[in-house]
């Protein structure tokens, strides 16, 4: 039942988010048809507008990325949509997990720029 | 700050607005042939692979770890395009070097920001730079040469071959002047949505494809990069004009290319294997790119890098070998893909 309800909310706002860009770039380039997003993301178009009425669960890892790419969209924010978490970020939590479930569970409520401020800059030096 | 985010350069001004970045990627490409043509846009073919140059700082010499900044793998004679994006479209000014030589000016590196002659380009407006501007509407190909050879940018206009690598300075506009366009953009957004309720429209268009191929790499001195083939592409005259920066904070970042040899003793990594040459991947009927933007205005170049000769000139006047490529090929039809600005494999 709790995993039913969990599809559900996520099927949903995916469906609801993808429609909304989707549209969006219509508005401007007619290249965003639901007929040409589904052709070259590799999928028939029948099951795009599907998964955008949320009629059926998010779609896999690789043809959310693709539709993220496609949409110019970020592609962790649409995993996250999905319910899903990226298989590279995967790999590092299981490379460290219990430094890096700390760290998030620690980070959970902090603002933005206080996150931000954590991700690792590219170091400049004198030249 | 900038970060590193995939393989791109990703510079981001929390301060002017936390959910905006620009980025830029270092695109693998087609080396354009050396032949006096002007040739249309070659294809992406995927990214090269930056790291942080502090991760193997213990395997560089002294002068490189002071630097900070990336790395990066580049073959001789291999060529390279300048992917921008900007998130939220935030405008960013854009400062280009190469041996910390302006590409779009030829002159010195410097902090500063000058709209005569404009010695950066515009992001998001301008999509990609493919190399040294030497007329108004062509470049010189950026190719990887060992520094020291006299075939650099740097070398030919300064005559020392001091720094080599690729250099970026970045500032973002003005908050005050962001907020402003954010404001009209979401206004225009409201109305196109209008507009579309009622709108119909029609499928059409279609796709392209690129190839890799593998070629050998080589063993030399650190890399800096050259002018190579002509190609057809303007640098775009900044339209919000230069008090729109916000030039309190620089951004700036040294990235050094090594070459094959040299990136697989540092990292452990393989490089990326070359392309393929330019003939063959036009005798494979893949496509070349073209990208009009009607509504923006070309600079004008400067008479020093006019003056800067090719790889193959310079190959020439020392009676050296040229770089192998394609001989005897004609510059082909470009693929026009229309509104969005699109050149790379898969899109």
């Amino acid at each position: 039942m709790g995993q039913n309800v969990y599809y559900v909310v996520h099927m949903s706002r995916f469906g609801e988010t993808l429609r909304k860009l989707r549209e969006e770039k219509r508005a401007k380039d007619r290249r965003f048809s639901l007929r040409q997003v589904a052709q070259r993301v590799g999928v028939e178009p029948a099951y795009l507008s599907k998964i955008e009425r949320g009629d059926v669960a998010p779609p896999s890892e690789e043809t959310t990325r693709k539709l993220a790419a496609d949409l110019g969209a970020d592609p962790d924010v649409m995993l996250a949509l999905a319910g899903k978490v990226s298989s590279d970020l995967q790999e590092i939590i299981r490379a460290r997990p219990k430094l890096f479930a700390d760290l998030i569970r620690q980070l959970r409520d902090a603002p933005e720029h206080a996150v931000l401020r954590l991700v690792r800059e590219v170091r400049d030096g004198e030249w | 700050m900038i970060t590193l985010e995939r393989d791109r350069i990703t510079f981001r001004f929390p301060e002017i607005d936390p959910d905006a970045h620009a980025s830029v990627a270092m695109m693998r490409t087609l080396r354009l042939p050396d032949d006096g043509k002007t040739w249309p846009l070659p294809p992406g073919l995927g990214t090269f692979p930056l790291r942080h140059l502090d991760d193997f700082a213990s395997r560089l010499p002294e002068a490189w770890r002071k630097r900070g900044g990336l790395i990066a793998p580049m073959a001789q004679a291999e060529a390279m395009w300048l992917n921008f994006s900007s998130r939220e479209g935030l405008p960013v000014a854009l400062r280009i070097c190469t041996g910390k030589i302006d590409a779009v000016t030829g002159e010195a590196w410097s902090h500063d920001l000058s709209d005569d002659p404009q010695n950066y380009v515009v992001l998001p407006n301008q999509p990609w730079l493919d190399g040294y501007k030497v007329a108004s509407d062509a470049i010189r190909q950026f190719v990887a040469m060992p520094l020291g050879e006299g075939y650099t940018a740097e070398e030919q206009i300064t005559g020392a071959a001091e720094h080599g690598g690729l250099q970026f300075l970045a500032y973002p506009m003005k908050k005050e002047r962001w907020e402003a366009i954010k404001r009209e953009r979401e206004e225009e957004r409201r109305r196109s949505m209008a507009r579309m309720d009622s709108a119909h429209f029609e499928d059409g268009v279609a796709y392209s494809m690129a190839m890799p191929c593998a070629a050998p790499a080589r063993a030399a001195a650190p890399m800096g990069l050259s002018p190579g083939g002509r190609m057809k592409q303007k640098i775009f005259a900044d339209r919000y004009g230069i008090d729109a920066w916000d030039t309190s904070r620089p951004s700036k970042l040294f990235v050094t290319l090594l070459n094959s040899l040299q990136w697989r003793a540092i990292t452990g990594e393989d490089p990326p294997p070359s392309p393929a040459t330019a003939e063959r991947y036009t005798q494979a009927g893949l496509p070349w790119y073209d990208y009009y933007a009607g509504d923006e205005t070309a600079l004008a170049t400067t008479d020093t890098l006019k003056g800067l000769k090719s790889v193959n000139e310079i190959a020439d006047g020392k009676g050296e070998l040229r770089p192998a490529e394609s001989a005897g090929t004609l510059p082909p039809a470009p693929h026009r893909p229309g509104a969005r600005p699109v050149r790379e494999f898969g899109d």
